[in-house]
């Protein structure tokens, strides 16, 4: 039992920064960017490569995050500028057409050039003991990462002014704009975070598992489903939704089985949508 | 989150091409003859490789699954990112009919076209009773299509998993042969673009371009959106499940990948946008025009996305409305005439 819940908050920690980085574009931007896992990807490749050109692993892991950031500041300079001309629903569709674009040119590419290519960072050491249950040690040390992650969001949003301006964009532009703050900046910012973010993605996965060149689609579709779930634009709810679905799931896999875990955990996102389409924490509309 | 697609949130992505409409039913039986005509002389092309036929046979399976998808998106608004599990639910529905069930091929077909249909009837029922916008659609639709590909690998006592199921009936009929599955596959499309297009040319035709153009208008104006959004799915759906079914009995052989998210919604999301959303013959320029792209490009493999990715960009930037209404407008403006609408 302990065992079962102690699953699934690792399991919903990793779900829950999956869609941090998502729900926030998609908040504040009103931007599908289902090219978001191929960040995640291209992030993972650059500290691969680093490792193998002699890089050691924590000056590597930095690297990518500096890749994810740069990525993030290029899809704002480039593919997201005809996105943002647009307006409401438009814009959603345009955004998802344009970054499935963008998701085929990566997956393409690196399934070409790399196919076997897969990111493990390796975390020495036998498991932990919670609780009196024995865990993994690379996800223990993955959800510690994820949990400073959050806590630095969160003091990010709620303690700098400079977060605050984010929320206040994502809750009314308009007003946003009236008191002089520059929503392109702050769209700019985001876009940034959202890549260290999928860069941040990639390392915690590669805790847990390999994250190969093919990742990219599967981790784009659980970061949308976590984020309607949570609450489009609402860190926290991210963090909230991925908590519920990871026990969910753990539950599921624990008493049901494997196949019927991935339905049940799609059923609860589907339930939750119909009940509450603004998410658990989103804004209403 | 906004519903309505009026001039105030821009119709470009959606469709919305039409001034007004022609009701006279031989401009639609000529241009569709004209298709149906063109497509019938393939096989005398490509009949002796098997290989390309079989390529051909799906181009058509995509004109089908495109049309379908277009009556439900392009006419309606509703994003149903589950066309391949609705495809699915017919060619496995078949498939299970017939193979486990023992019932008679046609009776088969029927069958699971009912069942696809009815599903996306609930969908869209689901979908208009919480008023979900486009994406929301979208997204549920999306997470119905994940749950149908894993039930298909769950269930694989009854579907054979991720290596697929056999099919038995029609083992050794002209189905399997690849010339008279072009042709039925071709008339299944021929006779999906006639519907299209009488629908278009009817009361309800009127009652589609009225609430896509503005949802509220229409409301107002005394047309039931509700009822005609469901009406459109469960065609729709019909559609894609017959197809489904054909293409899978064709085949003699269904897999979940053959049914898969990115094996038929992406693609049919490209070719329908290529082509145009909303407007009739655009599912034919773009399936067409799409499974020949990705035929010239299949040598090099994998790489083959970067050009797609790349041309799906420029697609949306420069033609965001797609081919057949940006070329229509423009000889409109050029001749005043009432060309290929």
């Amino acid at each position: 039992m302990t065992a079962i819940i102690l699953d699934g908050i690792v399991l919903g920690l990793q779900f829950g920064l999956l869609a941090a980085g998502f729900t926030l574009v998609y908040g504040l931007g009103g931007v599908l960017n289902l090219a978001y896992g191929q960040m995640a990807v291209i992030s993972a490749m650059v500290i691969l490569f680093s490792m193998n050109a002699g890089v050691s692993a924590i000056p590597a892991v930095g690297i990518g995050l500096v890749a994810g950031g740069l990525l993030g500041l290029i899809f704002d300079q480039t593919i997201l500028r005809p996105i943002y001309r647009r307006h409401g629903e438009a814009r959603v569709l345009l955004s998802l057409l344009l970054t499935l674009g963008v998701a085929f040119i990566v997956d393409g590419f690196l399934n070409w050039r790399y196919p076997t290519a897969g990111l493990t960072v390796g975390i020495d050491g036998g498991p932990i003991e919670i609780l009196g249950v024995p865990m993994r040690r690379g996800s223990i040390v993955g959800s510690v990462i994820i949990l400073v992650v959050f806590a630095l969001l969160l003091v990010f949003f709620r303690g700098t002014s400079l977060g605050r301006a984010v929320r206040s964009v994502i809750e009314d532009e308009e007003g946003a704009r009236l008191v002089g703050i520059d929503p392109s900046l702050m769209l700019r910012i985001i876009l940034i975070l959202s890549g260290v973010l999928a860069a941040v993605v990639a390392v915690t996965q590669s805790m847990v598992r390999p994250v190969t060149v093919t990742v990219g689609f599967s981790i784009t579709v659980l970061a949308l489903i976590v984020t309607v779930v949570g609450g489009l634009g609402s860190v926290t709810g991210a963090f909230l939704a991925g908590l519920i679905l990871g026990v969910i799931s753990s539950f599921a896999t624990a008493r049901i089985g494997t196949f019927l875990s991935l339905i049940i955990l799609l059923v609860a996102a589907a339930i939750t949508i119909l009940i509450r389409p603004s998410g658990l924490l989103g804004v209403k509309e | 989150m906004t519903e309505r697609f009026g001039e105030a949130t821009g119709t470009s992505v959606v469709g919305g091409t039409e001034r007004h409409a022609s009701r006279s039913v031989l401009g639609l039986l000529v241009p569709v003859a004209a298709v149906g005509a063109v497509l019938s002389l393939v096989p005398l092309w490509l009949g002796d490789s098997r290989v390309n036929m079989t390529v051909a046979i799906l181009g058509l399976a995509f004109v089908s699954y495109t049309i379908g998808f277009n009556l439900i998106f392009g006419s309606t608004g509703q994003l149903f990112l589950c066309v391949g599990a609705l495809a699915g639910i017919g060619g496995y529905g078949a498939a299970i009919f017939a193979d486990t069930a023992g019932l008679p091929i046609l009776a088969s077909i029927l069958l699971a076209t009912v069942a696809s249909s009815l599903m996306g009837g609930l969908l869209s029922w689901i979908a208009v009773r919480r008023s979900l916008g486009v994406i929301f659609t979208g997204i549920v639709t999306l997470i119905f299509a994940l749950a149908f590909h894993n039930l298909l690998l769950g269930l694989g006592d009854l579907t054979g998993g991720e290596s697929g199921f056999l099919i038995e009936a029609g083992r050794d009929s002209f189905i399997r042969e690849r010339v008279p599955a072009y042709y039925l596959m071709l008339g299944l499309s021929v006779v999906f673009l006639l519907v299209h297009g009488l629908l278009r040319r009817s009361r309800v035709g009127w009652a589609f371009r009225a609430l896509r153009d503005d949802e509220v208008a229409a409301e107002l104006a005394g047309v039931n959106v509700s009822r005609y959004r469901v009406y459109a799915a469960l065609i729709g759906a019909a559609m894609l499940g017959m197809t489904g079914a054909l293409y899978g009995l064709s085949q003699g052989r269904v897999s979940p990948t053959t049914y898969g998210f990115a094996e038929v919604d992406v693609v049919a999301v490209v070719m329908l946008a290529f082509g145009g959303i909303g407007s009739l013959f655009g599912p034919i320029l773009g399936a067409i025009t799409f499974t020949a792209i990705n035929e010239l490009l299949d040598p090099v493999g994998h790489l083959r996305l970067v050009p797609y990715g790349a041309l799906v960009i420029a697609l949306f930037l420069w033609i965001p409305r797609g081919v057949i209404p940006t070329v229509g407008d423009w000889l409109r403006r050029r001749r005043g005439s009432s060309f290929l609408r």
